[in-house]
């Protein structure tokens, strides 16, 4: 198979990543502040997709424009699961009319046009964590912070799976062995395993199930890797993908035995805490899956 | 000044990866390419300057010629500078209109027409509920927004709910959140000032161009793409880093690459008198064009091409329909595999196996994209159509008016047909993937200089075109194909070729395929006698004559069928390539 892309690393080298929210937050480190891998170093909160319009005027019987006055809620106003936000009652309340929240969230919308209102859930919270231990080389006003960290940084060739931290062990003799369910083992958990050429499909799903966080292979095959996820991947950006682990492949699809060097590398690093993301972008390079393993 | 100094255009493609630079200069044969030079594009990281590329690619130029073309002042040496680009990915749009098949499909047109990515399409009657449709406009970021609605005097309320809704959204741009999104608007001429009015002024740059449906049955894209170059003149490019100095040293606008090679497509067909369907398969898109009675059109199926894209057509068209144009018995783990290698390695060069999966989904490429774009290349839906009696028994209308009988030629494009491909390999492909029937040239674009020619034709069509004709264009032959189905090994023509080496009488079974030599530069009088029920261009068992101009392979005789069924054995597939090269002298009867 001839070859562009192919598995780079790095060792002692000055690593920094930056971390981010999604959205603006609190930050909760500072310039020089030492920190480890799950260190809290920003949180916030995001829109929540799920969304509810809901057609009051049809519900109340009433012109659209005449909405304002039943409204028991405004923009922008909380509401919880059932309750009430509109209300038009009739002659000695006998033909009240209610409309009631379907779901805990926020009045975002009331329109006296369509006479509709659209509830939206309540924001979710989201964090971010250091991801590498390290320190804290620049703050993010309202976002994260840059974190630095001198150590060894692999990029694969391909990854499912985001962030995940755990110690390396590698599970076989030689970059030619494959990664069976015969070396995924009890103990294993919260470990980051090295296979060799190859992962199985029984020894993903038996890896996910014992709570392994990562699998680090030479290669894996395509339909298998279509059968553990339960989809087939299009386009090559990953890394929102709900396996249970993450998997980083070093040489491509197939029986693919591990780069020698690569290998060894990761063998000298047995014991040792990894970092690793399978978030892949394949076009224009723009991101490769990574394992960084901090001195 | 040297000898490609005066009257000489310097021009320049520059693609995500490539940047390639041209001279074209007058000889006493005409005009002609004097070089090429080509280098690394430079928008992305570390370099952050598109003009270090073109710098290079002039370097490369200046070697390639042996001359100065630089100079401290003058990057360009004083020459017509052009220049087309779809860095980053391309222009990115969304547009909208009032009705989803009328004034959004016209809009569709315009965006696609000027060579745009289209990340969305928003209308009123969308099936989407408006909440939905906001969030959706938040979420993509485009480089332009174009709104259109309403016939001129018509829609009003709905053009403004739409109005309503962009404001609504916020639509930050894909560059630059902190600059203003350009918005043209193309709708109801009754609504301009009200919708300029209303679209928030701190968030949105907007434009006013004419009508792309001033009437139900005319369409107006023109004013409308016009709109969209100066928008990505003044509001996108700019923001790209570099470019703001290229602009300077360019003659005129710096327009999508897409645009430029529509424009030159659509030239050559005009220039022709000719029916048209052009695909260029690229590593992560597949584009089709048609110029069809003067009508030009172009589709994109973003995400599907033959690398960054390949796994998605697998996703698309499930592997087995990858893998019944492959002429081996390849396991479907195998081929999984080859494709997920291409897609994430982005091979240089491919091995035989990787050659063979990526050919077979070529096919399926190609399509898809013709496919789609039939959905595009449509008459004006809205119209009201008179009926006869006779059609009241026809349950579907007529969609596209693409009609393969009616195609006069197909042009290839992209390096899925140039990577060490035989003729017989490039022409299967397009045979395969696009079935003309009928008699159709089948001509591929090697040298992707059709960006460059598109440039220049604002400067010297005459110029534009006589390159494309004498170095653009490679002849692959001309393609005799009737529509229809028969039994196999039945009589499913007869031909007779008049040409420069004599007269051939040849009798053509069902199933089979083959080439009789027919230079690229001669010409030969072919006379067809389908069979009945079979058609050529004139009707079920009709003769056809026609004078036709050879190729590599001469000409391409396909009596396989319409709707080509795809042939359970491999060795068949085998056969038909073996059956498609040149043929030697013809050793047929000479009448």
């Amino acid at each position: 198979m001839s070859q562009s892309a192919r598995t780079k690393f790095k060792t002692e080298a000055m690593i920094a990543k930056a971390r981010r929210l999604p959205t603006r937050g609190q930050v909760y480190v500072e310039e020089g502040d030492t920190v480890e891998a799950e260190t809290i170093v920003a949180n916030g909160t995001v829109r929540n997709p799920e969304a509810h319009e809901i057609n009051i005027a049809l519900k109340l019987g009433t012109d659209p424009e005449l909405l304002k006055q039943y409204m028991l809620k405004n923009e922008g106003d909380e509401v919880k699961k059932d309750e009430a936000f509109a209300i038009r009652r009739s002659f000695f309340s006998r033909m009240t009319k209610i409309c009631r929240s379907p779901i805990d969230g926020t009045i975002e919308l009331v329109s006296t046009t369509s006479g509709r209102a659209l509830i939206r859930g309540l924001p979710i919270p989201v964090e971010t964590r250091a991801h590498i231990p390290g320190k804290v080389a620049k703050v993010i006003p309202g976002e994260g912070a840059v974190i630095e960290a001198r150590g060894t940084i692999v990029n694969g060739l391909f990854g499912v799976g985001g962030e995940a931290r755990g110690e390396i062990v590698v599970a076989v003799e030689s970059p030619q062995q494959a990664l069976t369910t015969d070396e995924v083992k009890e103990g294993h958990d919260g470990k980051i395993l090295v296979g060799g050429s190859f992962v199985t499909l029984e020894a993903l799903r038996k890896a996910a199930e014992l709570g392994v966080r990562g699998i680090i292979a030479g290669g894996v095959d395509q339909k298998d890797l279509t059968e553990f996820l339960g989809y087939e991947i299009g386009v090559g950006i990953t890394g929102e993908e709900e396996t249970g682990l993450t998997l980083i492949i070093t040489d491509g699809f197939g029986i693919s035995p591990m780069d020698k060097e690569v290998f060894a590398l990761l063998g000298s690093l047995e014991g040792k805490q990894a970092s690793i993301d399978g978030s892949t972008q394949i076009r224009y390079m723009a991101l490769r899956p990574e394992i960084i393993v901090p001195l | 000044m040297d000898s490609i100094g005066e009257g000489s255009y310097l021009i320049v493609d520059i693609e995500s990866d490539l940047t390639k630079a041209i001279v074209v200069g007058r000889t006493d044969g005409g005009y002609k390419i004097r070089g090429v030079g080509e280098a690394q594009t430079t928008v992305q990281p570390p370099y952050l300057d598109v003009t270090i590329g073109v710098r290079n690619a002039l370097a490369r130029l200046e070697q390639e010629l042996g001359i100065k073309i630089r100079e401290v002042e003058e990057p360009t040496g004083g020459r017509q500078f052009l220049c087309s680009s779809s860095t980053s990915g391309g222009l990115h749009m969304m547009v909208s209109g009032v009705i989803g098949m009328i004034s959004a499909e016209s809009a569709q047109r315009a965006a696609l027409g000027a060579g745009a990515l289209l990340m969305d399409v928003f209308s009123r009657d969308d099936p989407r509920p408006p909440y939905k449709i906001v969030e959706i406009m938040r979420i993509l970021r485009p480089d332009i927004f174009l709104l259109a609605g309403g016939t001129d005097g018509g829609a009003f309320k709905q053009v403004m709910d739409m109005v309503d809704l962009v404001n609504a959204a916020d639509i930050r741009p894909r560059f630059g959140p902190e600059y203003k999104l350009p918005v043209i608007y193309a709708g109801n001429i009754d609504v301009r000032d009200d919708a300029t009015r209303t679209l928030k002024q701190d968030r949105y740059a907007t434009k006013v161009v004419e009508n792309v449906r001033p009437i139900i049955d005319k369409e107006n894209l023109g004013p409308a793409r016009e709109g969209i170059y100066d928008a990505y003149m003044e509001h996108v490019i700019v923001h790209s880093p570099g470019y703001d100095e290229l602009v300077k040293w360019t003659e005129g606008m710096i327009i999508p690459t897409q645009a430029a090679i529509g424009g030159i497509l659509y030239s050559y067909a005009m220039e022709r008198g000719v029916n048209l369907i052009g695909v260029d398969v690229g590593g992560a898109t597949t584009d089709v064009y048609s110029v069809y009675n003067g009508i030009f059109n172009r589709s994109l199926n973003a995400d599907f091409g033959m690398t960054y894209g390949i796994a998605n057509i697998m996703k698309q068209v499930g592997i087995e329909r990858i893998l019944r144009w492959i002429p081996t018995d390849m396991s479907e783990r195998t081929a999984r595999n080859i494709i997920g290698n291409i897609m994430i390695r982005q091979p240089e060069t491919l091995t035989p196996e990787e050659d063979l999966v990526q050919q077979a989904a070529a096919r399926e490429a190609i399509r898809l994209g013709f496919e789609h774009h039939k959905e595009i290349a449509t008459r004006l839906k809205g119209v009201r159509i008179e009926r006869g009696i006779a059609d009241i028994f026809q349950q579907t209308l007529e969609g596209t008016y693409i009609d393969m009988l009616r195609t006069d030629v197909i042009i290839g494009k992209g390096s899925v047909f140039t990577r060490g491909r035989s003729s017989g390999e490039v022409a299967l492909m397009l045979l395969d993937a696009l079935q003309p029937e009928g008699l159709t040239e089948l001509l591929l674009e090697s040298s992707n200089i059709t960006p460059h020619l598109g440039m220049l034709l604002k400067l010297n069509p005459e110029a534009a075109l006589e390159i494309l004709t004498k170095e653009g264009l490679h002849r692959l032959g001309t393609c005799v194909a009737p529509r229809g189905v028969g039994k196999e090994d039945q009589e499913a023509m007869r031909i007779q070729v008049a040409g420069p080496e004599g007269t051939l009488q040849e009798v053509v079974n069902f199933g089979e395929v083959r080439a009789i030599r027919l230079g690229a530069d001669e010409r030969a009088e072919v006379e067809i006698d389908p069979a009945r029920r079979l058609d050529v261009g004139g009707g079920g068992g009709k003769r056809v004559s026609k004078v036709v101009t050879g190729g590599d392979l001469g000409l391409i005789i396909d009596a396989r069928g319409r709707p080509l069924k795809v042939p359970d054995s491999k060795e068949t597939l085998v056969r038909w390539l073996d059956m498609l090269r040149p043929s030697p002298v013809p050793t047929h009867a000479v009448i």
